[in-house]
C-alpha cells in the first residue's frame, strides 16, 4: 500500500520525524505562550490554567495527540539511530567531521533522550501533581528547588541544541531549501530554540534564583 | 588483405539514404535471436549497446572500469559540433562536411565524413531528449560557441563538461537497457582477444580484473569501441587505463590497422613539470576563443609575463594567421608552439610552454563574464599549477590527445574481419590526418546511435551464422593463448625484483622514444633510429620486467604490463607508418616535406591514400596496403588558415 | 617547487574476506607539485622495487571527472582540499613530516575488494532503476523545440555535475546515498524532458537506494562538504519533496 511504502522508506521515516517534530514545536509555542503568563502574576497564570482545565475534552484530545506524537518521534528516532549506528560504527580508524558546528546534528539522539527524560519528570511533577494544590503553587514549590530547576535549565539547553539542528532539518526534509529563504531559515533555526530557552528557562531561573520567592 | 570500402553509389547527399534503403534489415521479432558484444562504454560503446538493445538485440557490454559511466569520453570538455545552423551564420551539412574533411587535411573518406555531418543534427536532438543540460540562451534556445578550424558557431556545450554530460546521457540509456534486461553488463573486464570462427568474429576472451579469471563470450557480432592508443607515449591526456590492447589483438587476428601514425597533439595542455608525472591535463581548446597565445620576442626571456611590455611580445598565431588567429586548427597551433620553444622562446621553468593570456578579454568583457565562461577551467588550472589565470597568463604546451588512426573499417564500420566492427576513436574513418575540436564526441555518438545498428542489421541479414559455443576449439585456443601470455609476462618475477625493471620504467622509456622520434615533428633519420631502438626495449621488457603478485587476484601491475606489451608491438607499425608517409599532412609533419615558410606540405600525388597495415607474424615485417582516396565533391587544397 | 618527507599509514587488505590493517610506510623527497595519486605511484614503484605488493587503488582519468578515484585521507573523503577529487589533490597541501592516514571509502554497500579498492556497483543499480529519460534512439524532436530557461538549465547542470565517486556515502555518518540519488532525480525533475517519468523515477530510485543497504539521511551535511563537484544538499531537499509528492499521488 502506498502509505506503508511511503512510511517504511528512508525518506518516509524522516518525514515522520519532521512532521511530528513540527507539531511538537507548534505545541511548544502554545505552551510557551501559556507559560509566559507566569511572569505577569500568579493570579493570571492560575486563571489561565483554570480556564484550560475547564475544557477537559480539549485537554484529553491534546494529551493523547501529544502522547502519540512523542511516541512516534521517539520510536522512529531511536529506530533510525539504531539503523544508522549499524552502518556507521567503527567504519574508519580516523573519523573527522568536515562540517563546522556539527555538534547539534551529531548529538540529536542524546539531546533527544535528555528531553525525553525531562518530559517524564515534568509530567510526573506537574500533570500528575496533587489536584487539590493550585498549579501556581506547585510551580513555585517545585522550581524553587535549586537542583530541580537546574535540571530544567539543562534540559532546556538540550532542547535548544536539539532544535538548532532539528528545525532546519525538518524544513529540509519537507523540501524547503531555497537560496532566497535560506538566510531566514537559518535565523529561525537559531531564533526559535532561543525563544523557547528564554521563556522556559526564564521560568526556571525566575524561581531558582529566588526572584519568584514572593510568588 | 582485401580493402573494399563499400562506399554506396550515387551523389554524396544521397549515399546514406540510398545505403539505408538498400541495406538488408532484420525483422523486429527476429532480432532477439541475435546477440552482439560491445567492448567499451564510452560515447560510441554505450550509445551502440543501448541502441542495439532498444531495437531488440541481445547485447553484452564490457568495460574496464568499475562502472560504464567512467569511460574516458567523460573527460571531453569543450563541446560537440552539429550542423544545426541555429546561429544563422551560414552553417550547413555541406559546410560541416567540408570543414571536417579540410581539417583532416584530405586524408579521410568523403562519404563517411558526409554521413557524419548529416547525422550530427540528430545527435543534438537525441541528447536533448535524454535530458542533457546543454547551455541555453536566455530565451531558452540552445547556445553555441565557436571552435578551432571553423568560422561558424556550431559547437554545443554543457559548461566545460560536455563529454561528461553526453556520456551520462548514453550511460542513462545503457542503464535503462540493463534494467530492462536487454543488455548484460560486465564491468572490470579487460578484453584480451577476439575469437574468429570460420573467418568471422564470433566472440571475445576477457580477463576478469577482480578475480583474474579468463572468460569466453560468444555472440554473432563483435563491436569494438575501445578508444585510442595515445598512451603509447606514456604521457598523454588519456586516462590511465586507455590502451591499444583490444584493437591490437584484433589486428593480430587479421584486422587492418589504418594510419597508426596519425596522432593529434592538443595545443592547450598544462606543461609537464616533473618526471614523476603520470598524465597530462588538457585545458579545453575553447579557451582559445578569448585567450591570446604569445611568447616573448627575446630568446630566453626570464622576466615575469607582467613585466614584458606589449611590444616585446610575439602573438605569433595572430601574426602568422590573421584570419583564424588563435583559432587555427589544433595541429597548426601545436606545431607553432613547438616551433617557438625550439627557437628558445619558451617560457616557464622548463622553457617548454607558451602563454595563453586572458588579460585583453577580461578588459573587454569584464572579469565576471570571462569567469562565467571559463571559471571551472581556471579553477582546474589553479588547482594543478597553483596559479590563477585571471591574474597571470596560463602556461600551455601541446600534449598527445587523440589518435585519428585506428582499425580500418568500411562504410559500414566493419573491419576486414567479417562480423568485427570498430566505432568511435577505435576506428580510423572520419578525421583523416587531424581531428577538429568538438568532432570526437560527434563521431562517437554518430557511430553508436545512428550508424552501427544499420550495419549490424545488414550484416546479420546477409550472412547465415552457425551456432557456436565457448567449447569450440577456437575459443579454447584463444583462452590458452591468453593464459600462456600472462604466464610469460610473469615468468621473470619469481626471483624477486633485483636487477629488474618495473612496468612503468619501461613504459616511460617507450614513451620517450616515441615522443622524441615519432611525436610532433618527424624525420626519416629519427624514425629509423626509433625503429632500430624499439626491439631492444621490447626485449628488455620480456626479459626483465618485474610484476609482483599473482594472476588469480586483483593485480594492477599485471594489467599494466599486458597493455605495455601490446604498446611495444604496436609502436612498430606507428613508426613504420610515419616513415612510409613521406609527406606532411594534418598532425603528421615530416620535416622533409615543408613549404618555404615552414608549413606542412602535402603530397597528393603520392600519398592521397589510407595506409593500412597487415600483421604478418611475430618475426615478419608488417605489410602495407593502400586504400586510395578519391575526392569527387571537394578539391583538395593546401590548407591555409592565414 | 619544494619537496617533503611523509609517513603514510595505509589500509592494506588482501581481499574482501581477509582482515585488513594499517601499514606504515615512509616516503622521502615528495615534490609538492605532485598529485596525491602520483605520490601513491611513487610509493608503489618503491614497494615493487623492494619486492612488496603495491597498494591497489582505483583511478583512471586523473583529471577529476571520471569519479573512479577516492579514499579517506586523515578522516576526510578526497582529503583536506575543498571540491577536489583525490587525483586533483596536490601535495603542496601537506607539510614536511606529516603522517597521512589513508583508508578506503567505506559503507555497508561498498565492499572493500583490496586495499583502497572498493565495489561501488550499488550506485550503478540506483541509476539503472530509473535515473534516465526513457527515450529510444531516433525520432526525437528538434532540440530547440524544447525551450528551457537558461537558469533552469544551469540548476539542472549543477546537479548533473555529479561524477559518481561515492564520497558522499563514504563521508555520511549514516552511509546514506541521498546526495547521489538526489542529484540525478533533481537534474531530471528540473528539466521538461524528465517530467513524464518524474514520479515513477523518484519512487523507483529511492526504493533501490534503500534496498542496497545505504543508511538514512539525517541532514548532517557532510556529503555536501566533501563533494568534489560541490553538489548542494538543496538537491536532497528537492528529492524529499519529489518523493513525498510522488508517493502521495502516484499509483
Amino acid at each position: 500500500m502506498w502509505f506503508v511504502r511511503l512510511l517504511s522508506s528512508s525518506i518516509g521515516k524522516k518525514l515522520i520525524m519532521a512532521t511530528s517534530g513540527l507539531l511538537l514545536v507548534l505545541f511548544l509555542m502554545t505552551h510557551a505562550a501559556g507559560n509566559a503568563t507566569i511572569f505577569m502574576s500568579s493570579d493570571v497564570f492560575q486563571g489561565y490554567a483554570d480556564e484550560l482545565h475547564s475544557h477537559p475534552l480539549i485537554v484529553l484530545i491534546f494529551s493523547i495527540s501529544l502522547l502519540v506524537l512523542v511516541l512516534c518521534h521517539v520510536a522512529v528516532g531511536l529506530y533510525l539511530f539504531w539503523e544508522n549506528r549499524q552502518v556507521s560504527t567503527s567504519r574508519y580508524i580516523i573519523t573527522k567531521r568536515v562540517v563546522k558546528n556539527s555538534f547539534a546534528s551529531e548529538t540529536m539522539p542524546y539531546t533527544g533522550l535528555v528531553v525525553l527524560l525531562f518530559l517524564s519528570v515534568h509530567i510526573f511533577g506537574f500533570t500528575f501533581s496533587p489536584k487539590h494544590v493550585d498549579i501556581s503553587v506547585t510551580v513555585k514549590n517545585l522550581l524553587s528547588n535549586f537542583f530541580y530547576s537546574l535540571f530544567y535549565v539543562i534540559a532546556f539547553i538540550a532542547l535548544t541544541i536539539h532544535l538548532s539542528h532539528g528545525f532546519w532539518s525538518m524544513l529540509q526534509t519537507f523540501g524547503i531549501n531555497h537560496p532566497r529563504y535560506n538566510t531566514l531559515i537559518s535565523r529561525l533555526t537559531l531564533g526559535i530554540p532561543l525563544f523557547f530557552l528564554l521563556i522556559f528557562g526564564g521560568v526556571a531561573l525566575y524561581f531558582m534564583t529566588g526572584l519568584g520567592a514572593n510568588y | 588483405m582485401e580493402l573494399n570500402a563499400r562506399v554506396p553509389a550515387g551523389p554524396l547527399e544521397k549515399k546514406w539514404d540510398n545505403h539505408r534503403f538498400s541495406n538488408k534489415l532484420v525483422n523486429p521479432a527476429n532480432r532477439r535471436k541475435y546477440s552482439a558484444i560491445v567492448v567499451g562504454t564510452g560515447l560510441a560503446g554505450a550509445s551502440a549497446a543501448a541502441t542495439l538493445s532498444e531495437q531488440g538485440y541481445q547485447v553484452k557490454s564490457f568495460c574496464i572500469q568499475d562502472s560504464p559511466r567512467r569511460a574516458h569520453s567523460i573527460a571531453a570538455q569543450g563541446g560537440i559540433n552539429a550542423a544545426k545552423n541555429y546561429q544563422n551564420d551560414g552553417d550547413s551539412v555541406f559546410r560541416l562536411f567540408y570543414d571536417t574533411i579540410k581539417g583532416g587535411d584530405f586524408r579521410s573518406r568523403e562519404a563517411n565524413v558526409y554521413r557524419l555531418a548529416q547525422v550530427s543534427t540528430e545527435i543534438i536532438d537525441q541528447c536533448v531528449a535524454q535530458g542533457v543540460p546543454f547551455a541555453r540562451e536566455y530565451g531558452g534556445t540552445l547556445a553555441n560557441r565557436s571552435f578551432g578550424g571553423a568560422q561558424v558557431s556550431r559547437t554545443f556545450y554543457a559548461r566545460g563538461q560536455t563529454g561528461q554530460q553526453l556520456l551520462l546521457g548514453a550511460y542513462g540509456a545503457l542503464s535503462r537497457q540493463i534494467h530492462a534486461g536487454g543488455v548484460e553488463m560486465f564491468t572490470r573486464r579487460e578484453m584480451m582477444d577476439v575469437v574468429v570462427v570460420d573467418g568471422r568474429a564470433r566472440g571475445i576472451t576477457t580477463r576478469n580484473i577482480m578475480t583474474g579469471e579468463i572468460e569466453s563470450h560468444v555472440a554473432d557480432v563483435v563491436i569494438l569501441a575501445t578508444g585510442g592508443y595515445g598512451n603509447v607515449y606514456f604521457l598523454s591526456t588519456n586516462a590511465m587505463a586507455s590502451n591499444v590492447t583490444a584493437a591490437w589483438r584484433a589486428h593480430k587476428k587479421g584486422a587492418g590497422f589504418a594510419n597508426p601514425s596519425f596522432v593529434q597533439i592538443h595545443p592547450t595542455c598544462i606543461p609537464v613539470h616533473g618526471d614523476y608525472q603520470s598524465k597530462l591535463t588538457l585545458m579545453s581548446e575553447s579557451l582559445r576563443n578569448d585567450g591570446r597565445v604569445w611568447v616573448p620576442k627575446k630568446q630566453g626571456d626570464k622576466r615575469l609575463p607582467a613585466d614584458i611590455p606589449e611590444d616585446e611580445r610575439d602573438y605569433y598565431l595572430e601574426n602568422k594567421y590573421p584570419s583564424f588567429g588563435n583559432l587555427v586548427p589544433r595541429d597548426v597551433a601545436s606545431r607553432n608552439a613547438k616551433e617557438q620553444c625550439d627557437l628558445g622562446k619558451g617560457v616557464g621553468n622548463t622553457q617548454l610552454a607558451v602563454y595563453l593570456d586572458f588579460a585583453e578579454a577580461i578588459n573587454r568583457d569584464g572579469e565576471a563574464a570571462i569567469f562565467k565562461k571559463y571559471g571551472n577551467l581556471f579553477q582546474m588550472y589553479e588547482k594543478i599549477t597553483d596559479s590563477n589565470p585571471m591574474k597571470e597568463p596560463m602556461m600551455i604546451y601541446p600534449a598527445v590527445h587523440y589518435t585519428m588512426g585506428g582499425l580500418w573499417v568500411d562504410y559500414d564500420l566493419m573491419t576486414n574481419i567479417p562480423g568485427l566492427f570498430a566505432i568511435g576513436e577505435c576506428n580510423f574513418s572520419d578525421h583523416g590526418a587531424n581531428r577538429l575540436g568538438a568532432s570526437a564526441l560527434m563521431q562517437g555518438l554518430a557511430d553508436g546511435y545512428f550508424v552501427i545498428a544499420t550495419s549490424i542489421a545488414h550484416y546479420l541479414g546477409t550472412n547465415k551464422l552457425e551456432k557456436v559455443s565457448e567449447h569450440e576449439q577456437d575459443f579454447i585456443d584463444s583462452r590458452r593463448v591468453v593464459e600462456d601470455r600472462i604466464a610469460k609476462l610473469l615468468k621473470n618475477s619469481a626471483g624477486g625484483p633485483a636487477g629488474k625493471f618495473t612496468v612503468d620504467e619501461i613504459h616511460k622509456e617507450l614513451g620517450k622514444l616515441m615522443w622524441d622520434n615519432c611525436g610532433m615533428a618527424r624525420n626519416k633519420e629519427d624514425l629509423e633510429k626509433a625503429l632500430k631502438e624499439l626491439p631492444a626495449i621490447k626485449q628488455k621488457f620480456w626479459d626483465y620486467v618485474y610484476i609482483p603478485g599473482d594472476t588469480k587476484e586483483i593485480n594492477q601491475s599485471l594489467e599494466r604490463a599486458g597493455r605495455l606489451a601490446d604498446f611495444l608491438e604496436f609502436a612498430e607499425i606507428m613508426i613504420r607508418d610515419a616513415l612510409t608517409r613521406g609527406e606532411s599532412c594534418g598532425c603528421h609533419l615530416r620535416e622533409e616535406s615543408q613549404t618555404e615558410d615552414n608549413e606542412a606540405k602535402r603530397d597528393d600525388e603520392n600519398y592521397s591514400h589510407v595506409s593500412v597495415w597487415e600483421y604478418a607474424g611475430q618475426q615478419e615485417e608488417p605489410k602495407l596496403h593502400i586504400e586510395p582516396l578519391s575526392f569527387e565533391n571537394v578539391t583538395p587544397s593546401q590548407r591555409s588558415y592565414k | 617547487m619544494s619537496s617533503i618527507n611523509l609517513t603514510l599509514k595505509i589500509w592494506r587488505q588482501q581481499n574482501s574476506d581477509a582482515l585488513g590493517q594499517l601499514e606504515t610506510y615512509t616516503l622521502d623527497a615528495i615534490h609538492t607539485d605532485m598529485s596525491f595519486l602520483e605520490m601513491l605511484d611513487v610509493l608503489n614503484e618503491k614497494l615493487t622495487k623492494e619486492g612488496q605488493d603495491p597498494v591497489a587503488f582505483d583511478h583512471d582519468c586523473r583529471e577529476g571527472i571520471c569519479g573512479m578515484c577516492g579514499a579517506i585521507i586523515d578522516g576526510v573523503a578526497h582529503g583536506p582540499e575543498k571540491e577536489v577529487t583525490l587525483c586533483q589533490l596536490h601535495m603542496r597541501h601537506f607539510k614536511d613530516g606529516d603522517t597521512i592516514v589513508i583508508e578506503p571509502f567505506r559503507s555497508r554497500a561498498y565492499p572493500v575488494k583490496r586495499d583502497l579498492l572498493i565495489d561501488r556497483s550499488a550506485l550503478d543499480r540506483i541509476i539503472q532503476s530509473g535515473g534516465y529519460v526513457s527515450v529510444n534512439t531516433g525520432g526525437t524532436v528538434d532540440g530547440n523545440s524544447i525551450p528551457i530557461p537558461s537558469q533552469q538549465s544551469e540548476l539542472a547542470m549543477d546537479a548533473a555535475a555529479c561524477i559518481g565517486c561515492g564520497a558522499c556515502v563514504a563521508s555520511c555518518p549514516n552511509g546514506a546515498a541521498m546526495l547521489f540519488t538526489s542529484a540525478k532525480v533533481s537534474q531530471l525533475a528540473l528539466l521538461p524532458q524528465g517530467q513524464v517519468e518524474r514520479k515513477q523515477r523518484a519512487l523507483a530510485m529511492v526504493e533501490q537506494m534503500d534496498k542496497e543497504g545505504f543508511g538514512n539521511c539525517t541532514n548532517a551535511k557532510e556529503c555536501e562538504a566533501v563533494c568534489p563537484k560541490g553538489i548542494s544538499i538543496r538537491n536532497i531537499a528537492r528529492l524529499n519533496k519529489e518523493y513525498l509528492f510522488a508517493a502521495m499521488t502516484e499509483g
